[in-house]
């Protein structure tokens, strides 16, 4: 049988404009076998929409504002409207300090990835959490 | 046998001691450039000192754009920051002052440079996180409350469609103070590639009109001589340089934007005398000690050649390559970030014995947060110890005549030609923009960075190498939560106060200036002196041009 293949939006709420982040994972998960969307610039409500539209796995949020926890609110939030909270993995990545790390997993991120991190580790996580949450 | 041949002979000699008996087979710099164990007299035997280096302050300024350098003036300290609200930023700049800096730079947030308000859900919890909410003029005034502005130039770092609205802020905000504009001192970042390239916009508008703007901005303060002493645009490359592109390509990237702005203006009539004078550079300081330094002065022939032989340029005050640089952020780790105080001071120290004219040192927490003002101030005394203590400032382009460096400033001079050739052959900068090319060239580069990190090529102490399991915690610096709210209410109270219908009024005169695509600066200084806010300026271009959209390729 084929393996489904993995499908990604990477998106950037608001207006910072720091775009490395978000293409340096993008290319390396298009690498590992993934499919990206690359969302750019998009309003909370329209990651939600592409999401779904594009029926992704995952909803990758590159963030370097320090804005993280507003966004990630809203996002979770209206996830929550919509009935698809357990629809997608929401990652984050970006500036955004260790301490942050709980509450943002608390709200419902899977994952927080700052820099330095190694991108083959992003893919790994995203196997493992979408099997996991697959066998649920 | 000539003294030269001899050299030639001992140094085949001496080869045969180190042969296979190197760390690697192959030795580069940052920027791919192979480099030998050892340069000697042969590397410059055609090396013609007068007519390749010559003196400081004389073409074609290798060794220094003034005669006396740092035995003049030394260096402009001039620390970039902003967050928060404009008073907390003001706090912040009072506190740099009192401690030695020497001039003033802004940093603005993303709101201030898509032209959007703290009333926009979209943004709104952005407001003054990554820099200061310049929205409207009463802020700028509160930014540099109590500072003497007329004596120490302020540097705005914001991009072509909101620099003219902020600079016109700002030079509102100068003239209330009791100034005359003729005095006023400082710069606009206004850097059409730095939030096309090196930052992505929000809602921008296409790169052509961006351009154009940029150009009224030149065009008011300099041709016209409205603000003779300001610098209109700083062509900032270290803002592409951060997405890892090399030395070569910052340089090329950076020239082909000054070209396409100055042909830009040569088409709308003016002389290049006119404005040639006051454009300045903005470059980064990276990591290869010596790639860095010959860099800066390859810099200075480059400019010099561009505008004397492409241009025709002749007054000598106009040939000069004037520069700030930033330390490189991309550097910094948030691992170990103590290493990053090491790094910053390596890289200020390439940019003083480079010839730099203004610096920027970044602090050490900046992969986790926004500096706080223990990181500041230690960045600051940084830029003090090289001035005060090492005794750098002695002596003018100490590396001058070095066999290595005078061979690596040929090397990476010949390579940002080539390149260059290669941006005009695909059409010149406007367009690389449009098609795509440019960001292309961007994304391979962030793909290569991330390869070479990631397999190890290229060493990242506390990333890569030296990892350690134990972090020692850093406080994590804050802005204002209530940001959002007080910048609201000081719009608020600005739309009540004012004359609203003088407003309209002004932004239907605007309306009609951009569609025939004249100089928008008169009438965006009527606006924000009469309490315009930026997005009702900036929604009038995006009006009459259109919203534009990256072709993003990777």
């Amino acid at each position: 049988m084929m393996e489904k293949v993995i499908r990604v939006l990477m998106s950037k709420p608001g207006a910072d404009g720091h775009w490395r982040g978000a293409v340096t994972v993008a290319s390396a998960l298009r690498d590992a076998g993934m499919e990206v969307i690359f969302g750019g610039f998009q309003s909370i409500p329209e990651i939600v929409e592409t999401a779904i539209q594009e029926d992704v796995d995952v909803i990758g949020i590159s963030i370097h504002s320090m804005a993280h926890m507003a966004y990630a609110k809203e996002l979770m939030e209206l996830l929550e409207e919509k009935g698809a909270k357990d629809d997608f993995l929401v990652l984050f990545g970006g500036i955004i300090p260790d301490e942050d790390v709980p509450k943002l997993m608390e709200l419902g991120v899977a994952g927080v990835y700052g820099p330095g991190t190694h991108t083959a580790d992003i893919v790994r996580d995203i196997k493992e959490k979408l099997s996991e949450k697959r066998a649920e | 046998m000539d003294r030269l041949e001899e050299i030639e002979k001992e140094e085949r000699e001496w080869a045969k001691l180190i042969e296979g008996c190197e760390r690697k087979p192959e030795f580069k710099t940052y920027s791919g450039i192979p480099v030998k164990a050892l340069y000697t007299p042969v590397d410059l035997k055609d090396h013609d000192y007068l007519e390749k280096v010559g003196f400081p302050g004389k073409p074609p300024y290798v060794r220094g754009v003034y005669p006396t350098m740092y035995r003049g003036k030394v260096w402009t300290t001039r620390m970039f920051s902003g967050f928060g609200t404009p008073e907390e930023t003001n706090e912040r700049w009072k506190l740099l002052y009192k401690e030695g800096q020497t001039g003033f730079s802004a940093a603005v947030d993303s709101l201030t440079q898509a032209g959007m308000s703290p009333f926009d859900p979209r943004v709104g919890p952005e407001v003054g996180t990554d820099g200061v909410p310049l929205y409207c003029k009463p802020a700028v005034a509160a930014m540099v409350e109590g500072l003497p502005i007329d004596k120490i130039g302020v540097a705005l770092v914001v991009e072509d469609a909101a620099a003219t609205i902020t600079a016109s802020m700002y030079f509102n905000v100068y003239m209330e103070r009791g100034f005359d504009l003729k005095t006023c001192m400082g710069t606009t970042q206004n850097d059409l590639l730095s939030m096309s390239i090196g930052c992505l916009q929000y809602r921008s508008l296409d790169p052509a009109h961006r351009l154009k703007l940029a150009c009224d901005l030149i065009e008011w303060c300099t041709a016209d001589k409205n603000v003779p002493k300001w610098n209109p645009i700083n062509f900032t490359t270290y803002n592409y340089r951060e997405g890892g592109i090399d030395a070569i390509q910052e340089l090329a990237f950076g020239f082909a934007n000054a070209i396409e702005h100055i042909n830009h203006l040569l088409e709308r009539g003016r002389k290049i005398e006119e404005f040639v004078g006051r454009l300045a550079f903005h470059l980064s300081a990276h990591n290869d000690f010596f790639e860095e330094i010959a860099k800066y002065r390859a810099a200075r022939r480059i400019w010099y050649k561009l505008m004397k032989d492409r241009y025709g340029v002749t007054d000598p005050r106009l040939l000069i390559f004037r520069f700030h640089i930033q330390t490189a952020g991309s550097t910094l780790t948030r691992q170990q970030p103590m290493v990053n105080i090491v790094r910053i001071a390596y890289q200020a120290l390439a940019a003083a014995l480079g010839g730099v004219q203004s610096m920027h040192t970044n602090s050490y927490d900046e992969a986790l947060c926004l500096p706080s003002e223990e990181a500041v101030l230690l960045a600051l005394r940084t830029q003090q110890v090289l001035k005060e203590e090492t005794n750098i400032t002695n002596v003018i382009d100490p590396l001058g005549g070095s066999y290595y460096v005078e061979w690596l400033t040929d090397e990476i001079e010949e390579r940002v030609w080539q390149y260059l050739g290669k941006i005009e052959e695909a059409g010149g900068l406007t367009k690389t923009l449009e098609t795509g090319w440019l960001y292309k060239e961007m994304t391979t580069a962030f793909n290569k960075r991330r390869r070479m990190i990631e397999s190890g090529e290229e060493k990242v102490i506390g990333v890569n190498c030296y990892v350690t399991d134990e972090e020692i915690p850093i406080r994590v610096f804050r802005t204002n939560p209530n940001a959002q709210e007080i910048e609201k209410k000081r719009i608020e109270k600005l739309m009540a106060e004012r004359d609203n219908r003088k407003v309209e009024e002004l932004l239907d005169k605007l309306r009609k200036v951009c569609e025939r695509e004249e100089n928008v600066m008169p009438t965006v200084m009527e606006l924000t002196r009469e309490g315009a806010i930026n997005q009702e300026i900036y929604d009038v271009y995006r009006e009459v041009w259109g919203e534009w959209k990256a072709n993003i390729v990777f």
